[in-house]
């Protein structure tokens, strides 16, 4: 607090422990200790139809523009942009509840961002299959020996060829 | 009484006692029965049909004149691709050859690239004094435009159109009119301005997605609408750069996905196929296109916009684009057409340039037949030959250009005097 050229400072524990429970007021020059973080948040999605190599898809909140998100990825992360298209995707309003209501799914903004000097992207396999073996001496593994058993018994002479019962006497 | 017998008038010739001997010594004539050709209908609802249909389409079409062969093939109006030969979208030249069938071979052909100095002289048929006089008269143009004339302060963003392009307009001018006494080609030749340029082809298909024509096949339509800023027709075609058969092993680019992704956009409306002039006229061969740069497509503004990467690409975007419909659209003046592909290579040339920096191309149309049933077994190519942008000259101070190319200089008038 900036007091009139004179005496010293009146009161000046009061008025630090007032002073304690506002902001640091910022003025020009002053270190900038804050960080400011924007509250738009992007989604990378899957495309559902084929897109080129260099093309990598988000969903965008609604009040965002072309120029927000090239500068986004641009400062945020480092990604060098070259063009965005974006389009905004009309929820549904077809579908009826138990009630006979309209119920609308919520409208969003996609955007397709092409990466400049040539990089690419591909939209990684999030669910891979997984083989899973079940543990030793556990009823998974009982119970699918038994299957297997039962499916080979099941299964005809393998001298016959593939041809059925129904061929024989 | 005796029955009355009816005698016949006339004697037959095989009676009883006669009836051997004719048998004797005559040939027994077999006649042939004649069916009528065993060919699928023309109206059942049926894929022979429609094959049959096609069939007699194509029959029709390759029996007419050539007028009508234009009329019949661009009548049916379908929602088309349109290909802008300017334009944003990048990558954008695999993705016009990908539609074109053109591989990209980086310089000129050996014509332009002067591999062993034989001669003394610049270019062949042109002595050193009149490269000279080209060369004066190139500066003079130049100082024209920038120096000279006093021009208020170009719009914002249109420096291109109120500069750049008047001072194309004279150098082109200028330079088909020195120099025709040099080629007689340019002498019977027109020299265009602002013309338009159309040409319609089919290339690959699709399978429609949804609607009442679902999971059917469509060919995939493509329509380019040019506007060059000028060019030169002439009456007899250029000579081939590469032959036919050399066209089998060039690369061309293979994209599956589909072309809205690019993205380009698709539209319903008159097909149009055309060179510059009209079909009678006698100048039908293309000799050089030049096109300008929008203050759109600027480099300066490109690097602005990060995508120094994509000035290059654009150039030969344009070039690719407007030479392939202007050589379609001769080769259809022509008569050659998707069913019955062209015999000899058409061939012109372009010149791309912004004012300071100008890329040359070459560009050899080897086939028509692009669509897909004629496609499968055509392993011809059609050619595109480029440079990368050289500049012409550093600046102009004083009434005077700085650092003038004389290689620019020389390629121009290289192209210029290109004749069979």
């Amino acid at each position: 607090m900036i007091l009139p050229n004179g005496g010293p400072p009146l009161n000046r524990n009061i008025i630090n422990t007032f002073f304690f429970y506002l902001y640091p007021l910022y003025q020009l020059g002053n270190p900038q200790l804050r960080i400011f973080r924007p509250s738009w948040f992007l989604t990378l999605v899957r495309p559902g139809k084929e897109q080129p190599q260099d093309t990598v898809q988000f969903r965008i909140p609604m009040e965002m523009t072309k120029y927000d998100v090239k500068n986004y990825l641009e400062k945020i992360y480092n990604v060098p942009v070259g063009v965005i298209r974006t389009r905004i995707q009309f929820g549904s309003n077809k579908k009826r509840n138990h009630l006979n209501q309209k119920v609308k799914q919520p409208d969003y903004k996609v955007a397709y961002v092409q990466l400049a000097l040539g990089q690419t992207f591909t939209f990684p396999d999030i669910f891979p299959e997984k083989e899973r073996a079940p543990a030793e001496g556990s009823m998974e593994e009982m119970q699918e020996k038994f299957m297997e058993d039962e499916k080979q018994r099941q299964k005809l002479d393998p001298r016959r060829g593939g041809v059925t019962e129904w061929f024989g006497l | 009484m005796a029955a009355r017998t009816r005698l016949p008038l006339l004697f037959p010739r095989n009676l009883f006692p006669f009836r051997s001997q004719k048998l004797v010594h005559t040939e027994v004539s077999v006649k042939e029965p004649a069916y009528p050709p065993i060919v699928p209908s023309l109206t059942a609802k049926s894929k022979s049909a429609r094959r049959r249909q096609i069939e007699e389409w194509v029959k029709k079409i390759c029996t007419s004149s050539v007028e009508d062969k234009l009329s019949l093939i661009t009548r049916i109006q379908r929602e088309k691709f349109v290909v802008y030969p300017q334009t944003f979208a990048r990558n954008a030249d695999r993705w016009y050859q990908h539609f074109t069938k053109t591989a990209y071979i980086p310089g000129l052909p050996e014509k332009f690239t002067p591999g062993l100095e034989k001669t003394k002289a610049a270019v062949p048929g042109i002595d050193d004094d009149a490269f000279a006089d080209i060369r004066s008269l190139v500066t003079r143009v130049i100082l024209q435009e920038h120096w000279q004339f006093r021009k208020r302060k170009p719009f914002m963003y249109r420096h291109q159109e109120q500069v750049v392009g008047p001072f194309l307009r004279s150098l082109v001018s200028g330079l088909t009119y020195s120099l025709a006494k040099y080629n007689p080609l340019l002498q019977l030749s027109s020299l265009d301005l602002s013309p338009q340029v159309n040409f319609y082809w089919r290339r690959g298909q699709r399978i429609i997605p949804k609607g009442h024509r679902k999971r059917r096949l469509e060919p995939t339509r493509f329509q380019i609408d040019d506007r060059p800023h000028s060019q030169i027709r002439v009456t007899q075609q250029l000579p081939q750069f590469m032959p036919l058969e050399a066209s089998h092993a060039a690369e061309v680019p293979e994209i599956t996905l589909r072309p809205n992704v690019m993205p380009l956009f698709r539209r319903q409306y008159d097909n149009n196929i055309f060179t510059g002039a009209k079909l009678p006229d006698p100048a039908c061969y293309g000799h050089t296109q030049f096109h300008l740069v929008p203050d759109r497509y600027h480099r300066d503004r490109m690097v602005r916009q990060q995508q120094a990467d994509q000035v290059e690409v654009f150039l030969r975007a344009n070039a690719l684009a407007s030479l392939f419909a202007w050589t379609g659209a001769q080769a259809m003046y022509q008569g050659f057409w998707n069913y019955e592909d062209v015999t000899r290579p058409f061939v012109s040339q372009a010149v791309i340039t912004d004012g300071h920096f100008f890329s040359f191309f070459c560009y050899q149309l080897n086939t028509v037949a692009l669509s897909v049933e004629t496609d499968a077994n055509n392993p011809r190519k059609n050619l595109l030959w480029g440079t990368e942008s050289l500049r012409l000259y550093e600046s102009v101070q004083d009434g005077e250009v700085v650092g003038l190319n004389d290689g620019v200089v020389k390629l121009l008038v290289q192209f210029f005097m290109n004749q069979p």
